[in-house]
């Protein structure tokens, strides 16, 4: 079998007919292998394009008129939904959510009379110090509260009783809600516009078996694709082999 | 018996500990998951006494008399540890779709070990890469650099572990991190030292079949109690992640709850699913370098390549592989649904930060899925652990023991001698990984990244090479491996800077381009070329080698 004598050997340079078959079903494997892995996220790379959620769009423009006191009611009511939106993602740094909680607080501050702003702001104090002595999340007092600021604050923004939104925002207010940082304030636009903004094209928004495309491609097809890749080489190898009636020795 | 009541007695302190309180996810002391990890602990010991090795060639290789399926299966469970458990399902809750650069990366290195390597590996037929990089390479000093590289590896590939251990122990006793991970690595240390030698690879099948049962029965409960299709959990939850991109209104899903009473809603986040999203803070370099370094690792790592010897024949070789990836898998399409799960029921902020290490467990926690359950699904991930940390302290001890003890300090040991020395370290190692378990330095499939590329880094060319190019000589091998270890050195400096607060030069470039976690992607290409050029400048391979390799190896 051995075709040469000076025992030099490279994969690139095989010496037998079956090292031969070997390297071409190896390279051609190899190749199929890196195109399926980077191929595919390179053209996921390619593609793409930075897409705003239709929150941020809405916020942008409220926002600009809040900063220059050209903003009414529903400006202001525009500006909040969004930042009740990420406050409800987990994925908020510490720092982030307080800057949030902040802004929040000080837009449904400019929302309401004082007489009421002062009712809400002693009933905010009260669940943020419920939280912290709770020993259930059932605990009815706490959820009462819950109710009462979701209600009234909920009412200043507009957000409909009951609505994901509306359960939120409880857990978003502060204690000092008539005031808020000039520091958070710079900073609500950048956190809001770093959540809010998704590389996305047609592949991350085709949907395949319940999955967006891409995610299915890469967490369930790839991992068949190199079993069968595997399959594929054992059995190729094992038919060469017969063919060829070559033994493999072991030592 | 004793050995049993040893176990118990371990877990007795933790009873002193308060009643769990109902608002935390950590609860105190729970008896029914630490009945069943001790149940599954013990049942490991009595597989191993009751399959205990004859010889050493029985212990590294089987007797050679394991099926493909079963090599697969034990492949499987050597490969599924606390990073594959607990740790994917926890970058995918931190990071998304960046998550995913691991699921990819732990699986397609399989196929470059098995076109490449698998069989070559077998035909060579050395017991352990330490073996192999000095009879290849014709040099004793190599072979123990193999050997303390290897040492190395294993230590940083236990680090993650024993986090793993301490969090799911943490779990289960109600206790503190660092308690649990002092309890945790010394109950591993009692069970490496009780089964080490005992019946590895029948055991590893058994383990296998308790941590991918317990990882999946929890999702067929989740799938079903939330909606979704069920049948087949790894396909079911692709609805999920569409949810949570799009978003989950109460009323869409009226009635469904967490265990905590929040409703079963989420607010848009499509910064879970979309690539290298900037809430993640994560790029599409980074994707494509861990991915990289994690494949080439896999096919580097001492203890994957070791388990080809376990097979009668080269064709068993290969077709393990596949059994073994299949195997892998079944764990690793399930792994991102407990990380959706897990997005979706700690979605209000009112859960809190979680430990994203134990999110496997909380998610199970989180959708009521019934204690006891739970317990099982615990004691799966520390089983995983266990069997990892177990075959890397054998492996990393008898490196020692084997390759430097006897060949280079003490040639004429007895074997009594070499086990007591092969104990010592095994217990030496313990101690140094629990050490840096304790500084919790990163997340576990992080930590576990570093061994990877370690591994891709320095004995995955000398394999590659060593394998395929005849004209790759000692001289190379070193040059190669100077190169691999002077970039491992330089990123794992610039971690521990991080860590420690040390003022480093261009700390931002090279965080980044050498990343802990993915240096391989540079550093073994780099470790290649200098093989390469320094085997073309020096003395070629001697012919006895070649032919060696020509004959046995690829005829």
């Amino acid at each position: 079998m051995v075709e040469t004598e000076d025992y030099r050997i490279s994969f690139f340079r095989p010496t037998t007919h079956r090292a031969r078959l070997n390297r071409n079903l190896t390279v051609k494997l190899f190749i199929a292998w890196a195109v399926a892995i980077f191929g595919f996220q390179i053209l996921l790379r390619i593609i793409e394009k930075p897409v705003p959620e239709e929150g941020l769009i809405s916020f942008s423009a409220a926002w600009e008129k809040i900063e220059t006191g050209a903003a009414e009611i529903t400006d202001y009511q525009a500006a909040a939904r969004p930042i009740v939106q990420v406050l409800g993602k987990s994925s908020l740094k510490d720092s982030e959510y307080e800057a949030l909680k902040d802004a929040l607080g000080w837009i449904v501050a400019q929302l309401m009379p004082d007489d009421e702003l002062n009712e809400l702001q002693k009933e905010v104090i009260h669940l943020n110090l419920l939280r912290n002595q709770i020993t259930s999340l059932k605990d009815d007092g706490y959820i009462k509260s819950k109710e009462v600021v979701g209600l009234k604050a909920g009412s200043a923004l507009g957000l409909e009783n009951g609505s994901l939104l509306a359960l939120l925002l409880p857990l978003g207010l502060d204690n000092d809600m008539a005031h808020v940082s000039p520091e958070n304030k710079m900073k609500v636009s950048g956190i809001l516009s770093t959540y809010m903004i998704h590389n996305r094209s047609f592949l991350t928004d085709t949907i395949l078996l319940g999955f967006p495309f891409h995610y299915f491609y890469t967490a369930v097809f790839l991992l068949i694709f190199f079993i069968g890749l595997c399959w594929f080489y054992c059995y190729r190898t094992d038919r060469v082999h017969a063919r060829l009636n070559f033994t493999e020795q072991t030592t | 018996m004793k050995r049993i009541y040893l176990l118990l007695l371990l877990f007795l302190p933790a009873a002193l500990y308060a009643a769990s309180d109902v608002t935390q996810l950590e609860g105190g002391f729970k008896v029914g998951p630490a009945i069943i990890l001790i149940l599954i602990l013990s049942l490991f010991i009595l597989v191993g006494i009751v399959f205990r090795a004859k010889d050493t060639t029985d212990y590294y290789a089987a007797g050679r008399k394991i099926s493909r399926v079963g090599s697969g299966m034990a492949i499987a469970s050597n490969w599924m540890s606390a990073a594959s458990f607990l740790g994917m399902a926890a970058l995918m809750y931190d990071v998304g779709y960046h998550g995913l650069a691991y699921v990819v990366g732990w699986t397609g290195g399989y196929v470059l070990l098995l076109i490449l390597m698998a069989g070559q590996i077998r035909r060579y037929g050395k017991y352990t890469a330490a073996d192999f990089i000095g009879d290849r390479y014709y040099s004793s000093s190599l072979r123990t650099i193999g050997a303390v590289i290897a040492i190395v590896i294993s230590i940083a590939y236990a680090v993650g572990q024993f986090g793993g251990i301490g969090l799911m122990f943490k779990w289960v006793l109600g206790i503190n991190y660092l308690p649990a991970v002092l309890i945790g690595g010394s109950v591993v240390l009692a069970y490496t030292l009780i089964s080490g030698m005992l019946g590895v690879t029948k055991n590893m099948q058994i383990q296998y079949i308790i941590i991918i049962s317990s990882f999946i029965i929890p999702l067929f409960i989740l799938t079903a109690r939330f909606d979704y299709f069920w049948l087949i959990p790894p396909i079911g939850y692709g609805s999920v992640v569409q949810d949570i991109v799009e978003g989950i209104q109460i009323s869409e899903k009226s009635g469904l709850f967490n265990s905590l009473g929040h409703h079963f809603a989420i607010v848009p986040s499509p910064e879970y699913a979309m690539p290298w999203d900037p809430s993640t803070g994560q790029t599409f370099f980074q994707w494509i370098a861990i991915a990289f370094s994690l494949m080439i690792g896999t096919a580097g790592l001492p203890h994957v390549i070791q388990r080809f010897y376990v097979v009668p024949k080269v064709s068993d070789a290969r077709w393990s592989v596949v059994w073994g990836l299949f195997f892998i898998c079944l764990l690793y399409w399930s792994a991102p649904a407990y990380s959706a799960f897990g997005k979706l029921l700690s979605a209000n902020p009112e859960v809190g930060k979680l430990a994203k290490d134990a999110i496997v467990v909380y998610t199970a926690q989180l959708g009521d899925v019934h204690p006891l359950i739970v317990g099982l699904l615990a004691a799966g991930g520390v089983s995983a652990a266990f069997s990892t940390v177990s075959g890397l302290l054998v492996a990393g001890s008898s490196a020692f023991a084997h390759d430097i003890y006897v060949k280079v300090i003490n040639p004429v040991a007895t074997p009594n001698l070499q086990l007591r020395v092969a104990r010592v370290s095994t217990v030496m190692m313990a101690i140094i990984i629990t050490i840096l378990a304790l500084f919790d330095l990163a997340l576990i499939a992080q930590l576990v990244a570093i061994a990877f590329s370690m591994a891709g880094c320095t004995i995955f060319p000398l394999f590659l090479l060593g394998i395929w190019w005849s004209g790759s000589n000692r001289a190379g091998a070193k040059a190669g491996l100077i190169t691999g270890s002077i970039v491992t050195l330089i990123s794992l400096t610039y971690l521990i800077g991080a860590k420690a607060g040390w003022n480093l030069p261009w700390y931002g470039f090279v965080s980044y381009y050498l990343g802990a976690w993915y240096f391989a992607w540079i550093g073994a290409p780099l470790a290649i070329l200098a093989n390469i050029i320094i085997s073309k400048l020096t003395r070629e391979t001697p012919v006895e080698i070649r032919q060696f390799l020509i004959e046995k190896v690829h005829s």
